[in-house]
């Protein structure tokens, strides 16, 4: 290779880094940059007390407590309702399915995790429609809903993350595991879920991550822009990332636009915290893996 | 005689792997099985306690059977009770795959797939098989480390004890000291010798000298076929 | 085994094949229920206007085709973009950068994946929507320049993951024989790693066409959203997802309301045949 090439090819490579690496320090600081200066107990609280507000003893205005509470509530929500489900299916496709079956649900879990959120979220929206001409108009968009279109949304992942985690046991433990006289189903609740478990809880924390930063998907299933904090399953909410785009599009004023960089920076710290605490569980219990 | 093979053949995948073996294991002795690696030592060991490979398509044909406290037991019925075989003919392999789990849960685990449930039977076997196996004195302080931790000769008498718990009629030894150094290995010899008392023991080997010293009684595998030397 | 076990094991097994059947079933049933809601849509006369350039609601014309341009006009470029800028990176980051600096760059790349869209956009509606503007002399700053810029950035980490575990995948064994041979790292590259990974590449590829297709926000908040077939490129143009977003503030039993759906199954069905392709690429013999 002539000296020449090597170098456009090296340079090219180093430039394309410095690009993406510019473009993300760029966007990235200016909200770190604009969004610090407005760090303070009035943005989260607004001109409630936060002892109250914390405990729901006080309604809070023009804070962002209640898009934090409302999006904490819908990630934990949305997981626990796809932990289940999810667990189970890669449970399933590692150990019981076999053949076309499982040709098939690999198919559509690779299909599931490539539908766009709006089209879940559109899902969650006609699932709503269904429910509330079903009750008589006594269900609708809220949390609850959100939170099964949110779970549907990161089902796809924990299926993965799962099944991978499970087909990582070697061969010989599993030999091993047999011989001691284990069924399937003891072998895989008393030695292989164990094993996985760090894998798994990886799994759940990234899943978290992916909830709290949807905004398209929950835009259809009920937040809203000013609900207080969530009060009950089956009724409104706000979320960060709402809250967000909502500024975006239209703020009344500085004080306005500078609350959106508040909570631009605060949902950026949360998922980078949470995917912080995720590579720390990687290290932590697969030294060897990346 | 504990276990009867009578014209044994295992074909897979249209390979003939053992041809018309027959083989008879005396109660409370060592038989040993040599012979060059990769022919079907293992497999011929995976029979009795049914732990071939889950490959689809091991046609196996004539009969294998085992005495468990006097009953005779067909080890190729299709439906036979594979976790009750499996602590009545407990194996231990090569490697010792120790579980990353503590090293009690290592042994006790085996009692827990039985479905033992009192904490103090459970403590006491788990105690009597980790003597059995040599390890009791060296772990009797630290049973809630890690089982990761300890050296390999102590993995292996881990897995030893692991086999052990269940109180198992028959012990199949699958080269249990072939990566171990000279002081493991015969420190596991030692413990065998002293297991043929109260346990039927089938060593496979490709060691001659650790034959020698052990076996009451050798086969040798070769080109499918067994043959008795001893 | 006791009858309590093998109910034990019945339940268990069974537990396990409900769920593989509520996933099965989930993924059919958000085509299927997309499908039943936008059928008074699908009916003879209003499928004609479906596919064509005129979005008149209250005419009852409801053609997507500037909303279809406009989903090509923002992914395809965006796409073509990230794409070499990634494997640029992937190089960078597996191979040319000093070894010191690699894990950190695989390591923002991965913690780049965790960032939340919507902090993008806001970012960039505040710092390059006024560039674009400056740049372009015209329109408002609010085009496919800056969402194509934008959704390159997003995607790009996505890709990058996949191209280097790509690339890592490559034995050891040939990297140290070209070493061996004298190889500099730019040719190991050329020579070893490109060719080896044309097909995980042309995966990435679609992957990232994929993401960039299915986003929402970035099309939302900066590329205009003008009901018109993408013109210029500091320009507006509406994309399939963006529509529905906009769409959805209308009255529910409205047919105008009932196109999303339809621009649902579209979606939908784009992004399940770019999932059979790249399925064929990166899986390779099992697909």
């Amino acid at each position: 290779m002539k000296p020449f090439q090597r170098v456009l090819l090296r340079g090219g490579a180093g430039l394309s880094t410095l690009i993406l690496l510019s473009g993300l320090f760029v966007f990235l600081g200016n909200i770190v940059l604009k969004g610090l200066p407005t760090l303070s107990l009035a943005l989260i609280f607004g001109e409630a007390s936060p002892i109250d507000a914390l405990f729901l003893k006080e309604r809070v205005f023009d804070g962002l407590l209640p898009a934090i509470y409302g999006t904490v509530c819908l990630i934990l929500l949305s997981v626990a309702l796809a932990l289940p489900t999810g667990l189970l299916t890669g449970i399933w496709l590692s150990h019981f399915g076999k053949g076309k079956a499982k040709a098939v649900l690999s198919l559509c879990i690779d299909t599931l995790a490539g539908v766009p959120s709006i089209v879940v979220g559109l899902f969650g929206f006609s699932l709503a429609i269904i429910l509330h001409k079903a009750t008589a108009g006594e269900i609708g968009p809220s949390l609850f809903i959100a939170a099964t279109t949110l779970s549907v949304l990161v089902l796809p992942g924990i299926v993965r993350n799962t099944q991978l985690a499970l087909e990582a046991i070697g061969l010989e433990t599993r030999l091993a595991v047999t011989a001691m006289g284990a069924t399937p189903v003891q072998a895989i609740v008393r030695v292989y879920l164990p094993m996985a478990s760090p894998g798994i809880f990886r799994g759940a924390i990234l899943a978290l991550g992916r909830c709290a930063e949807d905004t398209a998907a929950i835009m259809l299933t009920g937040v809203v822009a000013t609900a207080g904090v969530p009060y009950a399953l089956f009724g409104r909410f706000e979320a960060l990332p709402f809250a967000i785009f909502a500024i975006a599009s239209e703020y009344a004023g500085p004080e306005e636009l500078a609350q959106g960089y508040g909570a631009a920076l605060i949902l950026l710290l949360l998922c980078a915290g949470l995917f912080g605490i995720s590579a720390l569980i990687a290290r932590r219990f697969h030294p060897d893996n990346r | 005689m504990k276990i009867s093979i009578s014209n044994l053949s295992f074909r897979y995948d249209s390979k003939t792997i053992l041809n018309a073996v027959s083989m008879e294991v005396p109660e409370g002795s060592l038989t040993a099985i040599t012979g060059p690696s990769g022919e079907g030592k293992s497999t011929l060991l995976s029979v009795i306690n049914r732990l071939w490979r889950p490959e689809e398509g091991a046609r196996v044909t004539g009969s294998a059977m085992a005495n468990f406290k006097g009953i005779t037991t067909n080890l190729l019925e299709p439906h036979l009770d594979l976790p009750s075989l499996r602590r009545n003919a407990a194996m231990v392999f090569q490697n010792p795959t120790p579980l990353p789990f503590s090293i009690y849960k290592n042994v006790s685990l085996p009692l827990t797939f039985a479905g033992v449930k009192k904490k103090d039977e459970i403590t006491l076997k788990v105690k009597r098989a980790l003597n059995r196996a040599g390890l009791w004195d060296e772990v009797k302080e630290r049973l809630s480390e890690p089982a990761t931790r300890l050296s390999g000769g102590q993995q292996q008498r881990l897995a030893l004890a692991r086999a052990l718990v269940t109180e198992p009629e028959i012990l199949l030894l699958d080269e249990p000291t072939s990566s171990l150094d000279a002081v493991s290995r015969d420190r596991i010899e030692a413990q065998l010798m002293e297991l043929k008392k109260s346990c039927t023991l089938l060593l496979v080997s490709h060691s001659e000298s650790q034959v020698t010293r052990l076996a009451d009684r050798v086969y040798q595998l070769k080109g499918g076929r067994l043959e008795r030397r001893l | 085994m006791t009858s309590r076990r093998r109910l034990h094991e019945w339940a268990g097994e069974g537990a396990a094949a409900s769920a593989a059947l509520v996933t099965f079933g989930l993924t059919l049933a958000i085509f299927g229920f997309l499908g039943w809601l936008a059928r008074p849509l699908l009916s003879g006369e209003t499928l004609t206007t479906l596919f064509t350039s005129v979005w008149q609601p209250a005419r009852g014309q409801f053609g997507i085709l500037p909303m279809i341009w406009g989903t090509l006009a923002v992914a395809l470029p965006a796409t073509l973009i990230a794409f070499p800028v990634s494997l640029g990176f992937a190089c960078f980051a597996t191979h040319l950068a000093p070894p010191r600096v690699r894990s950190l760059l695989k390591g923002i790349a991965g913690l780049m994946t965790g960032i939340p869209t919507v902090v993008y956009g806001f970012s960039a509606v505040f710092l390059l929507v006024p560039l674009v503007r400056e740049m372009a002399g015209r329109g408002s700053g609010f085009s496919i320049t800056a969402a194509v810029l934008v959704l390159a950035l997003l995607i790009s980490p996505t890709m990058i993951l996949v191209l280097i575990s790509a690339f890592e995948a490559v034995p050891r064994a040939w990297q140290e024989s070209f070493d061996a041979m004298g190889a500099t790292p730019e040719e190991t590259v050329w020579h070893l790693l490109f060719p080896l990974a044309t097909r995980p590449m042309a995966g990435a590829l679609l992957l990232g066409l994929g993401r960039a297709t299915g986003d929402t926000l970035i099309a939302l908040m900066l590329a205009g959203n003008a009901v018109m077939a993408p013109a210029d490129p500091f320009g507006p143009a509406r994309t399939l997802t963006s529509h529905i977003a906009l769409v959805m503030a209308a009255d529910f039993d409205s047919l105008e309301f009932r196109s999303v759906f339809a621009c649902g199954i579209l979606l939908y069905l784009i992004i399940f045949g770019l999932t059979l392709l790249v399925r064929r690429f990166t899986r390779g013999p099992e697909a």
